[in-house]
């Protein structure tokens, strides 16, 4: 019978499996961070060109 | 004061009548620009009659593999000559400023919808009417078979259904052309698979009880999709 | 908006907490299945991610179809949030379905119902995304993306169905098994808790990351309209 084997011996894929879910939401979180930042630097210099802006309109 | 005077031009208007004969206007401008110029239908045949070319070669179309492949090859043929179809057909609406036009009209939107849904139909059904015969002269298949007319009315309902709607919203991007297979492709799957088998069970004389669900799934999709697009077509095209 | 509201601080340390006990469950609590070993162990987070992947759906059509009613730019936001968000978790969804597969059925794909329908989804969601790369106007933008998140959820009922009747070699986890039947399995009563543990915990988890990219989704309003403005 085929249980008398045992389970088979799948831990390597299932390593892979769960490497798979923790680099993919690692990535997307760091992608997350990196866009915020990114946005924050991005509203400093408007907001400064702005405030130049305004005293020539 | 005088209250102001609203002139209630949507509900004069709107009356089934007048929306049934904008609905024909559209259609008839389409059909009568197109029996000039036959730009679309002949774009549309030559791409067809290259693709069913191309898989010659690139399929093994003997006698006995023919039999199963011919509805895929068919349904990928009306496809992607769909496609160009829907392309072209929104394209020139909006290059000839004629999409604006028609949107000053006191009309609901909705007729704008029907009308170009209506000649796109029409259109891919000439398309689709030449290539059967081709298709089976070219391989010795006899594909007249009314069940398989009714599967391909049916599939291309579906299809040209999503298609007008989609290519309304692709043709206001700057990505175009690229964007309306992307867009259209994986809202059709269920009328590829429905389309593709219930015709191939056409072909080769399978038990109608296995082809109704099938059918049933086309028409429910037709049905579904129909309204959707109706319901939704104001916010596609309102500037 | 500037600082992280406290809602949020609370959330993410909860939601670090429950994921942490769910780990601990799937690797440790969760008994190893008979036939198939430890792989069996990847089926929780497969399903519960293809769990976060549908409710974002959801939520996207709420979004969508609010965002027609009212036109107002927060369903916008939450809208992209949301699929932006399922987009990555069907991504996963998918390789783990592979993973699964490649021992069970010694192949790499198998064209099931559940994981073809996934896949098409991705496609709807990448298409989604792609239409909104292609316009400039913002209102133009949100309201095409809307309507293609009301098409697209429509469709995968359909979708899902036709390919059902098409064919299907996918374990039937709950309800009908057949545990003699390969890649099936009986979920013993601990496997149970761990998997609707785990779909609990992903709905947190989906919840504080939607929360994160709607503030994401907000600060980048910002900056296109002060861009905008300081373009005149």
């Amino acid at each position: 019978m085929l249980f008398d084997e045992g389970p088979a011996n799948t831990l390597n894929y299932m390593i892979a499996g769960y490497a798979v879910f923790f680099t993919a939401m690692i990535f997307y979180l760091a992608s997350l961070l990196m866009r915020y930042r990114n946005l924050k630097q991005d509203l400093e210099v408007l907001e400064e060109i702005e405030l130049h802006d305004e005293p020539k309109s | 004061m005088d209250k102001p005077i609203v002139r209630n031009e949507v509900s004069a208007f709107s009356s089934i009548r007048s929306f049934s004969s904008a609905v024909w206007a559209v259609v008839w401008k389409d059909l009568s620009a197109e029996l000039r110029s036959r730009e679309l239908i002949s774009a549309m045949l030559v791409f067809a009659l290259l693709v069913i070319l191309i898989f010659n070669f690139a399929l093994e179309l003997d006698a006995k593999t023919r039999g199963t492949v011919t509805a895929g090859v068919l349904w990928v043929t009306f496809a992607f000559a769909g496609t160009l179809g829907l392309n072209r057909s929104m394209a020139m609406e909006k290059d000839r400023g004629c999409l604006d036009g028609l949107l000053l009209t006191p009309v609901d939107r909705s007729a704008i919808y029907f009308g170009k849904a209506i000649g796109n139909l029409f259109f891919m059904l000439l398309v689709e009417a030449i290539v059967l015969p081709v298709y089976s002269v070219l391989y010795s298949t006899n594909l007249f078979k009314p069940g398989l007319l009714l599967v391909i009315l049916l599939g291309s309902i579906g299809y040209v259904a999503v298609g007008t709607l989609l290519s309304a919203m692709a043709v206001q991007t700057r990505t175009r052309d690229i964007l309306l297979p992307i867009l259209l492709f994986p809202l059709v799957v269920p009328v590829m698979i429905a389309a593709v088998k219930s015709s191939s069970a056409f072909l080769e004389g399978g038990a109608m009880a296995d082809i109704w669900p099938w059918l049933n799934l086309l028409i429910v999709y037709d049905v579904i999709f129909t309204a959707v697009a109706f319901m939704v077509f104001d916010y596609v095209v309102e500037e | 908006m500037e600082a992280k509201p406290r809602g949020l601080k609370i959330l993410e340390a909860v939601t670090v907490v429950l994921f942490l006990i769910s780990l601990w469950m799937v690797f440790f609590y969760a008994p190893v299945e008979k036939v198939m070993g430890e792989v069996q162990r990847v089926f929780y987070y497969h399903v519960a991610t293809a769990w976060v992947g549908m409710l974002g759906f959801g939520v996207a059509l709420v979004a969508g179809i609010a965002y027609l009613r009212t036109s107002k730019r927060k369903w916008d936001i939450v809208g992209l949030a949301a699929v932006e968000i399922s987009l990555v978790f069907f991504f996963i969804t998918i390789l783990m379905g592979s993973i699964w597969a490649r021992p069970i059925w010694n192949a790499w794909w198998t064209w099931d119902p559940r994981l073809t329908t996934a896949t098409i989804v991705e496609l709807v969601y990448a298409a989604y995304l792609l239409l909104r790369q292609g316009i400039e106007d913002p209102d133009r933008r949100a309201r095409f993306g809307a309507v293609y998140a009301i098409l697209g959820f429509i469709s995968v009922p359909l979708t899902f169905l036709s390919i059902r009747i098409f064919r299907t070699i996918h374990p039937v986890v709950i309800g009908n098994s057949d545990p003699t039947a390969t890649g099936n399995f009986d979920m013993t009563s601990k496997m149970l808790q761990t998997f609707l543990y785990g779909l609990f915990t992903f709905s947190v988890i989906f919840a504080t990351l939607l929360w994160h990219r709607i503030r994401l989704g907000w600060l980048a309003d910002k900056v296109e309209q002060l861009r905008l403005k300081t373009s005149e």
